[in-house]
C-alpha cells in the first residue's frame, strides 16, 4: 500500500487514498483498465497463437477458443508455400526508398524553411500548412492519373515502388517536424561553418544532419513502420503479384481459407511488433514530435 | 583607400554595398530555392496539381482519366440523383456520430484513468498502444474474422457460451457502422491516449491541492483543472477526428465493401468505386469535390466556434 503514499500525479491524491471507499474506487478503475488492456492485447495474440492450430482443429465444430494443438512448423510451411520471403523483400525495398526520399527531401525542405529562408519562402511555409490541413478527398483520382502518366515525362509508374517513394518525399507534416527541430539548432554553429567556407549543402550534411540524429532516427523508424503498414497506394498501383507488398498480399488472401488468412495476418503483425519492442523509445519520441506540432 | 570606404560604409549603407548585398542575397536565394526545387515539384505533382485538377475535371466528361468535353454540373446531377450517394452522405455523418461517441471519448477517459494509476502504469501505457502496432488493414481483416456471422465465428461462439443468440455483426445494417468504428478505434486510440497522458502528466499538482483545500470533489477537480489543461488537444483531436472519419475508406472497403446494401458505404468509398470499379473518373471527382467542400465547411465552422469560445 506504500505506493499510494507516493502518488504524484492525477486527480485523486495520496491523502484521499487512505479512505477505504476511495481505495475501492481505485481498484474498480484498475480492473476496468485491466479489461481494456486485455481487449487491446488479446486479439492479435489470439490470431498469432491460433494460426498455429492444425487444420483439423480449424474445421472443428464447435470451434475451440483456446487452441489445443500447437504446430509452429506450420508457419514455416506456409511461409514457403506462399513465398512470403518475396513479399517481405518487396516491402523492405519500398521502405528503404521511402526512408531516403523522406529524410533527404523533407529534411532539405525543412532546412531551407528553417535556416536559409530565401525571399518568398514564407509563401512555401504557408502552402505547407495548407497542404497539411486540406482534405485529400478530391486528389485520389488525379494522383492516380499522375502516376499512370507522369506530367511532362509521360511515363507509367505502376508496378513499381517509385510512386510511393515520391509521395514519401512530399510529406508536409514531416517537413514541419524537421523544420521545428532545425529551428532549435544554435545559429552560431551554422555561422561558424559558413565563415569557414562551408556551402549551404555542406552545412546541411556536415552540421545539421549530425546534430539531428535523434529526429532522423525517429523519422527513420516511423517511415519503415509506415511503409510496412501502407496499403492504399501499393494496392492501387501494383498489379504484378510478384511485386506485392505484405499488406497487398494479405488483402488478396481475403477469399482464402481462415487458417491461411490467420497465418498471413501473423506474418503481417509480427515485424511491426518486433520493431516497436526494439525501438519503443524512438517511436514514443515520435509522439512528442507530433505533439510539439499539434 | 578601399578599406577605409568599407569601414565608413559599415554604418551607413552605401549604394555599392547595398547592390552587392542584394546580389549576394539573390545568389544565396537562388541556391536555396534550388535545394527546395525537387520537393516543390513533388508537392506540385502529388498534392497541389491533383487538388486543382480534381475540382476542374469534375465539370468535364472524362474518358479514361482525360477530359473530353465540358458538361457543367452534369456529373454532380448524376451523382446526387444516385441513391447510393444519399446513403453515403448519411452514412458519413453516422460514421462521425459513432466515432465521436466511441473513438473520441475513449482516449480521453483512458488517459485520465491511467493517469490515476500507481500500479502497472507502464503496462497500461504499453497495452493501449499495442493495437497501434498492428497494421490498419490487418486489424480490419482480423476483426472481420472475429465478426464472422456464422455460428462458428469467434465472437458468436463466445456469445453462445454466454447463453446469447449468434449475431449477424457486420451483416446487420444497424450494427455495421458502429462495428467498423469500434475497429478503427481499437486501431487508433492508443496514440491519442498517450498524447493526452503526456499532457496530463504536465499538470501542476499544486492546482489539485489548492482545489482540494477549497473543498472541490473529484468531478469538480476534473471539470475545472483536468479538462482545461488538455483543452487545446481536445479541440485539435475533435477536428482531426471529424476530418479523418469523414474520409473513411479502407476499413469499409476491407470489411464490408460498403455493404450490406450500402449500409456502410462512405463518400470516399463511393468515390473510389466510381473511379476504380465503374471507371467513371468524372463522377469520382464530383463526389470528391462535394466531400472536400463539406470538410472545408466543417473546418471553417470549427474555427469560428473556436474563436468565439476563445473570446468568452
Amino acid at each position: 500500500m506504500s505506493r499510494f503514499q507516493n502518488k504524484r500525479s492525477g486527480i485523486i491524491n495520496s491523502m484521499e487514498l487512505k479512505k477505504p471507499q476511495i481505495q475501492l474506487v481505485y481498484w474498480v478503475i484498475f480492473v476496468l483498465l485491466i479489461v481494456l488492456a486485455l481487449i487491446c492485447i488479446l486479439p492479435p495474440l489470439w490470431v498469432i497463437i491460433s494460426s498455429m492450430k492444425d487444420l483439423k482443429e480449424f474445421l472443428q465444430v464447435p470451434p475451440t477458443i483456446i487452441p489445443k494443438s500447437f504446430h509452429p512448423e506450420k508457419l514455416m510451411d506456409t511461409w514457403e508455400m506462399l513465398s512470403f520471403g518475396k513479399y517481405y523483400l518487396n516491402t523492405f525495398i519500398l521502405a528503404i526508398g521511402n526512408v531516403i526520399f523522406n529524410i533527404v527531401l523533407n529534411g532539405l525542405m525543412g532546412y531551407v524553411l528553417s535556416r536559409l529562408k530565401p525571399k518568398g519562402s514564407n509563401v512555401v511555409f504557408t502552402l505547407m500548412l495548407w497542404t497539411m490541413m486540406l482534405p485529400n478527398a478530391v486528389a485520389m483520382v488525379p494522383v492516380f492519373k499522375n502516376i499512370i502518366d507522369v506530367p511532362l515525362l509521360h511515363i507509367n509508374l505502376t508496378d513499381s515502388y517509385v510512386p510511393m517513394w515520391l509521395m514519401a518525399g512530399a510529406n508536409a507534416f514531416n517537413v514541419m517536424v524537421f523544420k521545428s527541430f532545425f529551428d532549435g539548432i544554435p545559429k552560431d554553429l551554422i555561422e561558424a561553418a559558413r565563415l569557414d567556407g562551408c556551402s549551404d549543402l555542406g552545412i546541411f550534411f556536415r552540421i545539421i544532419i549530425p546534430l539531428s540524429v535523434p529526429v532522423i532516427m525517429t523519422m527513420l523508424i516511423l517511415t519503415v513502420d509506415g511503409a510496412w503498414k501502407d496499403f492504399f497506394w501499393p494496392y492501387l498501383t501494383i498489379r504484378d503479384q510478384n511485386r506485392f507488398t505484405v499488406m497487398v498480399k494479405i488483402f488478396s488472401m481475403a477469399n482464402k481459407t481462415v487458417d491461411l488468412q490467420m497465418i498471413s495476418l501473423t506474418f503481417a503483425i509480427i515485424p511491426p511488433v518486433v520493431l516497436f519492442l526494439i525501438f519503443q523509445k524512438y517511436i514514443m519520441q515520435g509522439f512528442t514530435l507530433s505533439g510539439i506540432k499539434g | 583607400m578601399s578599406a577605409k570606404k568599407n569601414i565608413t560604409s559599415y554604418g551607413q549603407v552605401s549604394s555599392g554595398v547595398r547592390r552587392s548585398s542584394f546580389l549576394s542575397t539573390l545568389k544565396r536565394d537562388y541556391k536555396a530555392w534550388l535545394l527546395m526545387l525537387p520537393s516543390l515539384i513533388l508537392f506540385a505533382v502529388f498534392s497541389w496539381q491533383p487538388l486543382i485538377s480534381g475540382v476542374y475535371l469534375s465539370f468535364f466528361k472524362t474518358k479514361g482519366y482525360n477530359a473530353v468535353r465540358f458538361v457543367g454540373l452534369d456529373n454532380y446531377k448524376a451523382v446526387i440523383s444516385d441513391a447510393a450517394f444519399t446513403s453515403a452522405l448519411g452514412n458519413s455523418f453516422k460514421y462521425i456520430f459513432w466515432s465521436l461517441l466511441i473513438g473520441y471519448l475513449l482516449p480521453i477517459i483512458a488517459a485520465i484513468l491511467i493517469n490515476e494509476m500507481v500500479h502497472l502504469k507502464p503496462f497500461f501505457r504499453f497495452s493501449v498502444y499495442f493495437p497501434g502496432m498492428v497494421p490498419g488493414i490487418a486489424a480490419a481483416m482480423m476483426w472481420k474474422i472475429f465478426f464472422d456471422p456464422n455460428p462458428t465465428g469467434l465472437l458468436n461462439v463466445l456469445r453462445t457460451h454466454l447463453g446469447m443468440n449468434p449475431s449477424m455483426w457486420l451483416a446487420n445494417p444497424k450494427l455495421t457502422i458502429p462495428l467498423i468504428v469500434v475497429t478503427m478505434t481499437w486501431s487508433g486510440f492508443g496514440s491519442t491516449t498517450i498524447l493526452y497522458l503526456a499532457n496530463l502528466q504536465g499538470v501542476n499538482q499544486e492546482l489539485y491541492e489548492a482545489a482540494e483545500i477549497d473543498g472541490a470533489g473529484f468531478f469538480s477537480r476534473l471539470k475545472s483543472i483536468t479538462i482545461p489543461s488538455i483543452s487545446s488537444l481536445l479541440y485539435l483531436f475533435l477536428v482531426l477526428q471529424i476530418i479523418g472519419v469523414f474520409q473513411v475508406m479502407e476499413q469499409p472497403l476491407a470489411m464490408t465493401e460498403g455493404g450490406p446494401n450500402n449500409a456502410s458505404l462512405s463518400l470516399m468509398l463511393q468515390s473510389y468505386f466510381y473511379a476504380f470499379r465503374y471507371f467513371r473518373a468524372d463522377r469520382a471527382m464530383a463526389v470528391g469535390t462535394i466531400t472536400f467542400l463539406i470538410l472545408i465547411g466543417l473546418t471553417v465552422l470549427y474555427f469560428k466556434v473556436n474563436k468565439n469560445s476563445d473570446t468568452d
